[in-house]
């Protein structure tokens, strides 16, 4: 009911995360704004796809892993309270991977299978929610005709929209897209590149990319870790035109270590 | 240093000569499995197909001999001698049941005396030789000999068995007397003698209500007889025409050989020599048509014994008592109504067999194979008639497979999915292994277990009264289709667990990510995702897992109980409660014994290519299963 810009959408604060005893995050505070598209960049291995796997918990089922200190808040709630249901956890924050990971089933089933897990529909809702999906994925024209084949006759570019699809079915708040483009080609890149900045207006949206150029195509915001710190993290056209930080400058020249 | 300019160059070229070896190594080591595996399959076919023919002839024999038409009566007087037996048996029962107090008492007091004398025999016996051989019985060595024997009697007398049905009084006086039995003593001590007089009195009493019953199965017995000499007669003519034409063609077969000989000799006296052999063993063509056409005369005399039998049969069978009031006789007396009618229809049949059987009817190599593929008998060694019938061991074969898969897919893939999913990695490192020592059990130690810990075990349970209800129970034999079945379960499950382990830890970790990633729990993932995309894998694992359990010989060669029997399916699921025998076990059984070449030889070697072709099929579909897992 605040008249005051939104709340952000998430807000980590002070995090940090333990691969076992090796520390992966220190020290991380920001926060992630409501229906934008942040994206986050830095070297490999500087933990970027380890703090986007915290934002929906799915570091839970790695042994030994785990989050030390500070908190992440989502909508308000604290998500590494014992008493948070993951279940409707990653049901607010769908996921979307590096590499393309349809179900080996029919583009129906896969469309569905959230929907199903909740038993969130009944049989004509379900068809509906997914022609929505894929309409949203801007996937539904091409496949309207054979949603019943394998999902694994699509092309890659194909299988990652369908993948976006899946998420979208269950009416997440936040995606999270993990290096999203990383298998496909330029025009398929420009596809889902596209349909990020359609979902923009519905979605918050984090992404992890390696492409300046793709941050800086689709993102509001942009944040730059290196070596499990965030370095900088302010609004895209800033950071790419002026970076703050020496680190940020050289990553982005391209001059970097 | 100055060698290594010319070292590259000798190593490189040795080099590549290693590498060939190597190749043909491995290469040769391949084609070798390969023409073992075809020498097999050759060797098998042909001593295998060479089984037809010879069946046919054995066929043929048992048709022109005239055994297939002395058959025709012969099983309608066992089924009528089965009968009677069990009439006998339910006579029996009764009066042993309504005489049980005295029964038991006489048998307790006898089991009793039995023991006794058991310990006590070997120091009496040196007692009894030493006084028949005329040792002075005053002797010192007596005196000794009579104090082991009275330390013996004392050691006796402490571990008596229990009777509960004898008064403590009579006890005590039956074990007096032991006490004070004289060495020489021959006769039961009295007490024994009384309870077994007071028993055979209590027989007659209760046979007497019974003497209508009595009288029925004696006049039933007594009707056969006709119909028994008859066969009888007919028997041994048979048998000498049968083993005239065995003869002939063995003489025939070895002038057969000699001819051959004959025609590689080189040397023209040894030529002369073999053929003259041969044509000394140039068999007499054994006389088949005059016992025959003595045979076909009988025929009036055959079908009027059988219309007599089955007149005679449905007036006494009439007769029977409804009911009687001990239960097993009750349960006996059911089954012999049961069976009468059926008897009755079946003799009924027998003229018109009689009389439109043939002799001359040709026995087609068809017959033979389709006598082995549809036959319930497999009868081998016997003085009568051969026959080989799969069908009993491909039951038995099927049955055991059954029940084995029937316990081996829940526990295996229950095991497979509940160690890939959900058990946490101590729980993995403690079961996996246990799991797989199961297969380092060598199978005959498994089958011994089987005989002595499952097999008594299950029989003691089925023995509770408060079990009855189960169906089959009280099992009568320790060693059975289930117990055979239960413990090859147990050899399979590392198979099947291995595989199916083996088939969920393949499916990529990106399908149970994205589903998690959806919100879908533990369980969900598991059996929404990662089971049904090893399906097939599993599927493999499971048919693996049957070959196994199919081609599997020394558990159920131990265990299996070998009755060469369909089972009696009439008792429902108790049908698996009985014994049987194998397709494996019947070859280990009988190889051994047969002789080189016969045709009893042979159908073993049938029986193996169709355990071969079985086999062969189940992994053939696995494979495809288990490449379909894989895209
Ligand atoms: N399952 C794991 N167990 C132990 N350490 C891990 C695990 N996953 C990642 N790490 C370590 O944590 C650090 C951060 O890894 P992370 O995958 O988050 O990097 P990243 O920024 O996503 O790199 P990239 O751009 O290559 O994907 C790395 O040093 C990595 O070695
Ligand atoms: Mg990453």
């Amino acid at each position: 009911m605040s008249v005051s810009p939104q709340p952000p959408a998430i807000q980590v604060r002070d995090m940090h995360f333990h691969y076992g005893p090796t520390c992966a995050l220190k020290a991380l505070t920001l926060d992630v704004a409501e229906r934008q598209v942040t994206a986050f960049i830095g070297p490999s291995g500087c933990g970027k796809s380890t703090l986007l796997r915290c934002f929906n918990r799915m570091n839970d089922e790695i042994p030994g892993a785990r989050v030390t200190q500070g908190s992440i808040h989502i909508g308000g709630i604290d998500i590494q309270d014992r008493s948070v249901d993951v279940v409707k956890l990653r049901r607010e924050v769908g996921m979307v991977f590096q590499k393309s990971n349809p179900f080996p089933r029919s583009i129906f089933d896969n469309v569905a299978f959230g929907l199903q897990l909740h038993r969130m529909a009944s049989r004509s809702i379900l068809v509906q929610a997914v022609e929505e999906a894929l309409v949203s994925a801007a996937l539904w024209d091409e496949v309207k005709d054979r949603l019943h084949e394998s999902a694994l006759g699509l092309s890659g570019g194909q299988q990652q929209r369908l993948c976006i699809a899946r998420s979208l079915a269950v009416k997440p708040r936040i995606i999270l897209m993990d290096e999203p483009c990383s298998a496909l080609d330029p025009i398929a890149t420009a596809k889902v590149e596209d349909l990020i900045r359609t979902l923009r207006q519905q979605y918050t949206i984090i992404i992890v990319t390696h492409s300046m150029q793709q941050a800086a195509r689709v993102s509001d915001h942009t944040a730059f870790f290196y070596l499990g710190e965030l370095i900088e993290f302010s609004g895209t056209l800033k950071l790419f035109s002026n970076p703050a930080h020496k680190l940020t400058e050289d990553y982005l020249r391209g001059t970097f270590g | 240093m100055s060698k290594t300019a010319s070292a590259p160059h000798r190593f490189n070229k040795s080099g590549l000569s290693l590498e060939k070896a190597i190749k043909f190594f491995f290469a040769s080591n391949a084609g070798l499995t390969i023409v073992i595996l075809v020498l097999i399959i050759v060797f098998l076919l042909k001593e295998g197909l060479g089984f037809f023919p010879g069946y046919r002839r054995e066929l043929e024999i048992y048709r022109i001999a005239g055994l297939e038409f002395v058959d025709l009566s012969r099983q309608n007087l066992t089924t009528h001698e089965q009968l009677a037996s069990v009439l006998n048996r339910a006579y029996y029962a009764e009066i042993n049941g309504k005489c049980a107090r005295e029964l038991k008492r006489s048998r307790e007091a006898a089991a009793l005396f039995n023991a006794f004398s058991d310990q006590t025999t070997a120091t009496r016996d040196l007692i009894l030789n030493n006084l028949t051989a005329g040792i002075d019985p005053d002797s010192e060595m007596l005196a000794t000999l009579r104090k082991n024997h009275a330390a013996n009697v004392q050691k006796a007398l402490a571990k008596l068995p229990p009777t509960p049905h004898l008064t403590l009084t009579e006890r005590t006086a039956l074990i007096d007397s032991l006490r004070s039995r004289d060495v020489t003593a021959k006769d039961d001590p009295p007490l024994v003698a009384t309870l077994t007089e007071q028993y055979a009195a209590a027989q007659q009493v209760q046979a007497k209500p019974l003497a209508g019953l009595r009288a029925t199965i004696d006049a039933f017995e007594a009707t056969g007889s006709d119909l028994s000499t008859l066969v009888s007669e007919m028997t041994t003519a048979v048998t000498a025409t049968k083993e005239s034409l065995q003869n002939a063609d063995i003489l025939e077969k070895d002038r057969k050989t000699l001819l051959a000989a004959a025609a590689r000799a080189k040397d023209p006296a040894e030529r002369a020599r073999l053929m003259a052999d041969a044509q000394a063993s140039l068999a007499e063509q054994a006389d088949i048509d005059g016992p025959m056409q003595s045979l076909m005369l009988r025929k009036p005399t055959c079908i009027e014994a059988h219309n007599a039998l089955r007149q005679t049969s449905s007036e006494i069978l009439t007769q029977l008592p409804t009911a009687l009031s001990q239960p097993e006789a009750e349960r006996l007396l059911r089954a012999a109504r049961k069976a009468a009618p059926v008897f009755l229809t079946t003799l009924g049949q027998a003229p018109g067999q009689i009389s439109q059987w043939r002799h001359d009817t040709r026995v087609p190599l068809s017959a033979a194979i389709r006598s082995f593929l549809t036959g319930k008998d497999w009868v081998t060694g016997g003085e009568w008639q051969d026959f080989y019938g799969i069908l009993p061991l491909l039951v038995g074969s099927l049955m055991i497979s059954m029940v084995a898969l029937c316990l081996a897919i829940p526990a295996g893939v229950g095991a497979a999915i509940y160690i890939n999913q959900f058990a946490s990695g101590h729980e993995q490192s403690l079961v996996k292994p246990v799991i797989e020592f199961i297969q380092a059990i060598p199978s005959v130690v498994l089958g011994f277990i089987g005989i002595l810990v499952f097999g008594s075990v299950l029989r003691d349970l089925s023995q509770l009264d408060s079990l009855a209800w189960v169906p089959g129970f009280p099992i009568e034999e320790r060693l059975n289709i289930f117990t055979a079945g239960c413990l090859l379960a147990l050899m399979s499950i590392p198979t099947i667990f291995s595989l199916a382990e083996d088939a969920l830890n393949n499916v990529p970790s990106a399908y149970s990510e994205a589903s998690d990633a959806l919100g879908a729990s533990r369980i969900q993932t598991s059996f929404r995702v990662v089971i049904p995309a090893a399906f097939s894998g599993i599927l493999a694992a499971v048919l693996l897992g049957l070959g196994r359990v199919i081609g599997e010989t020394m558990v159920v060669l131990l265990v299996a109980g070998n009755r060469i029997k369909i089972p009696d399916f009439s008792s429902g699921i108790g049908a698996f409660l009985q014994p049987s025998h194998t397709l494996t076990g019947i070859i280990a059984q009988e190889l051994g014994e047969v002789p080189l070449g016969s045709v009893h030889y042979r159908a073993l070697f049938v029986v193996g290519i169709l355990l071969f072709t079985i086999v062969l099929g189940i992994n053939a579909t696995a494979h495809k299963f288990v490449s379909r897992t894989q895209h």
